[in-house]
C-alpha cells in the first residue's frame, strides 16, 4: 500500500491549532464588525455634509401684511428665478405632518399648532448659490418670509459625523492593536507546543530556511481560515442586521438609525481583515522559529 | 572521521559533565559507549550531533573544525549523521513513512526520489506492512525500529545510537544490533551509548568507551571481558 502524499511538518489539528482558530476567528469577527461600523460612519457623515449642503429651506411665518396664497406665490416666483436653484416646492400640510410625525405622533396635530408654511429649496450640484442675498431679497420682498441655509446644523453634524468617525477608527486601532497582540502571542503558544518538531527537523539537518518556510505556510493557512470565519460570522451579522432593520419586527423609531454596511463595496474592505490577520500570523510563526533556530547550535 | 580533543561541556553554570574528553572514530569503525546512568553518555552523543557546543576544548567533525564553522554550514554535517534517540523522538502526526522519509526531505528531496528506497528500508526492518500507522499505534520495538530507519535512510557514515536496546526486548534487542552489524559492514561507522553488557558480547571485536564521572577510557571488548572474569 502505498502511503499518501508528504504531510505538512505541523499537525493539521492540534489543540493548540484549534485553539489559535478560534481566537482569530473572534478577533476577525470583532474587527470586521468595527470596520464595517466605521464604513458605515463615514458614509453618514458624507450623506448627512452633502444632503444639507445641497438644500435650504425657506419659512413663511404668517403675516397681516399679505395673505398665505400671494405670501407662498411670491417667494416661490423668487425663488426659483434666483440664479443657482434647481427647484422649490411647497411642501404641503400631510408632507409637513410627515417630518414632524416621529415627535409629535398621528393625528391631525398640525391643525392646533402655528406650523409655518415651508418651501424646500434644492441648489443645482456644483453651481455657487449667492444665499446671503436669497436671504435678503426674500426678507425684502415678501413679508414673513425667512431663508434657513442649515448652516448651524451643517456645521454641528459635520462635527459631529467627524468625531463619531475620530472615535470609530480609534477604537479599530485598538482592535487592531489587540488582534495583533493576541495573534502573535497565540502563534507563538502553538509554536512552543510544537518545539519538539523544531528541535526534531533541526537535528537531523533541516536548515532554518526550510523549517522557518513549514511553519509560515502553517500558521499562514491557519490564520487565513481563522480570519475567513470570523469574516464569515460578521458578514452574517451585519446582513441579519439590514434585513432585521428592514423588518416588521424592527423596533419602533429603528428606521430613523443607521444601517450598518450597505455597500458591497464596503464588503470588499472587509476581505483585508482575514488578509492582515494571515499575513500577521505567518510573519510572526517566521520570527518566532527562526528566534528558536538561532538559540540552538 | 570524529576527533575530540580535551572536551569540557557544562550546561549553564552548572558542574562538568565531560572532562577532558579526547578519542577519535575512524571511518568504518564499530564503537560502544558504556557507563553508569549520569556519566554523561548522552551529554557525549549529543556534541557528536552537533546539538550542544562544548565549554572547552575542540571538535573536528569530518575534518572541519566545529568552533570555526559558521552555524548555517552545520546542517549538511548533521545529515552525515544518524541518531537513534534514546526516546525515539518520531513525529506522532506523521506516518511511519514520512517519519523515515523526513531527512530525505529536509534534504530538498521529492518524494519519487525516495519513495521506493523509504519502503525498501521500511521492508528491511519489517516493518513494510505498516507504511501507514502513526507511531501512537507501534510497540516499543516497532517504534525503535522507525527510527533506526530513519537514521539511516540518508546513507550517514556515522550512525549514533542512545540506549538502542532499552526500550525493546532481549530478541528484539539481538535484531537491532544485527541491522547496526550489517550497517557497518556495509561501510557506517556506529556508536552506540549502552548500558547493556550483553552487546558486547555480541560484537567482541568492538572498542569500547567508558565514561566515569565524566572522564573517557577506552579499551577493548576482550580487555574488559577479561577484566570481567577476573573480577568474579
Amino acid at each position: 500500500m502505498n502511503p499518501a502524499a508528504p504531510s505538512g511538518l505541523m499537525p493539521a489539528d492540534s489543540a493548540s491549532g484549534a485553539t489559535l482558530h478560534t481566537i482569530v476567528a473572534v478577533m476577525s469577527f470583532l474587527a470586521c464588525l468595527t470596520l464595517g461600523a466605521v464604513l458605515t460612519l463615514s458614509r453618514l457623515a458624507s450623506e448627512w455634509t452633502e444632503g444639507l449642503s445641497g438644500s435650504v429651506t425657506v419659512q413663511l411665518l404668517p403675516s397681516p401684511q399679505i395673505s398665505p396664497e400671494d405670501q407662498l406665490n411670491e417667494a416661490l416666483r423668487l425663488v426659483r428665478q434666483w440664479p443657482g436653484i434647481f427647484s422649490a416646492k411647497a411642501l404641503s400640510r400631510g408632507e409637513a405632518s410627515k417630518l414632524l410625525e416621529p415627535w409629535l405622533g398621528e393625528g391631525n396635530v398640525l391643525d392646533d399648532l402655528p406650523v409655518p408654511q415651508l418651501i424646500e429649496v434644492t441648489l443645482t450640484p456644483g453651481q455657487p448659490v449667492e444665499l446671503a442675498g436669497l436671504g435678503r431679497a426674500l426678507a425684502d420682498g415678501v413679508p414673513g418670509a425667512q431663508l434657513d441655509d442649515h448652516q448651524r446644523w451643517n456645521q454641528e453634524l459635520a462635527s459631529f459625523a467627524a468625531s463619531s468617525e475620530a472615535v470609530g477608527w480609534a477604537v479599530l486601532a485598538l482592535i487592531a492593536v489587540a488582534t495583533l497582540a493576541i495573534v502573535i502571542y497565540a502563534t507563538q503558544a502553538g509554536l512552543q507546543a510544537h518545539r519538539e518538531i523544531v528541535e526534531v527537523v533541526h537535528m537531523i539537518g533541516a536548515r532554518d530556511v526550510f523549517i522557518a518556510t513549514e511553519f509560515q505556510r502553517h500558521f499562514l493557512w491557519l490564520g487565513l481560515r481563522g480570519g475567513l470565519i470570523g469574516l464569515t460570522l460578521a458578514a452574517i451579522t451585519l446582513l441579519g442586521s439590514s434585513f432585521f432593520w428592514d423588518s416588521r419586527e424592527a423596533p419602533v423609531g429603528a428606521q430613523y438609525l443607521p444601517q450598518l454596511v450597505t455597500s458591497p463595496f464596503h464588503y470588499i474592505w472587509l476581505l483585508f481583515v482575514p488578509a492582515a490577520i494571515a499575513g500577521i500570523a505567518m510573519a510572526t510563526a517566521r520570527m518566532t522559529v527562526l528566534r528558536v533556530l538561532g538559540r540552538m547550535p | 572521521m570524529v576527533r575530540f580533543e580535551n572536551v569540557g561541556m557544562r550546561y549553564g553554570l552548572g558542574p562538568e559533565i565531560l572532562r577532558d574528553v579526547s578519542f577519535t572514530l575512524e571511518p568504518g569503525s564499530f564503537h560502544l559507549l558504556t557507563g553508569p546512568s549520569g556519566a554523561g553518555k548522552t551529554s557525549l552523543l549529543k556534541l557528536i550531533y552537533l546539538a550542544e557546543r562544548p565549554s572547552r576544548g575542540a571538535i573536528w567533525m569530518f575534518d572541519r573544525e566545529i568552533a570555526a564553522t559558521p552555524r548555517e554550514e552545520l546542517p549538511p554535517l548533521r545529515r552525515r549523521i544518524g541518531v537513534v534517540f534514546q526516546d525515539f523522538r518520531l513525529l506522532d502526526h506523521l506516518t511511519v513513512f514520512d517519519n523515515v522519509a523526513l531527512p530525505r526531505r529536509v534534504m530538498g528531496e521529492f518524494e519519487g526520489d525516495y519513495r521506493a528506497e523509504v519502503e525498501e528500508l521500511l521492508s528491511w526492518v519489517g516493518l513494510g506492512n505498516r507504511l501507514n500507522a502513526k507511531p501512537a499505534t507501534l510497540s516499543g520495538g516497532e517504534k525503535q525500529r522507525v527510527a533506526i530507519a530513519r537514521a539511516v535512510v540518508a546513507k550517514p557514515e556515522l550512525l549514533l545510537a542512545d540506549e538502542p536496546t532499552g526500550n525493546v526486548d532481549p530478541e528484539i534487542g539481538a535484531r537491532i544490533m544485527r541491522l547496526f552489524i550489517e550497517l557497518n559492514r556495509l561501510g557506517t561507522s556506529v556508536l552506540i551509548a549502552t548500558h547493556d553488557q550483553r552487546i558486547m558480547e555480541r560484537v567482541p571485536a568492538m572498542r569500547i568507551f567508558k565514561l566515569t564521572e565524566g572522564r573517557l577510557t577506552s579499551a577493548n571488548a576482550n580487555e574488559i571481558a577479561i577484566a570481567g572474569a577476573k573480577r568474579a
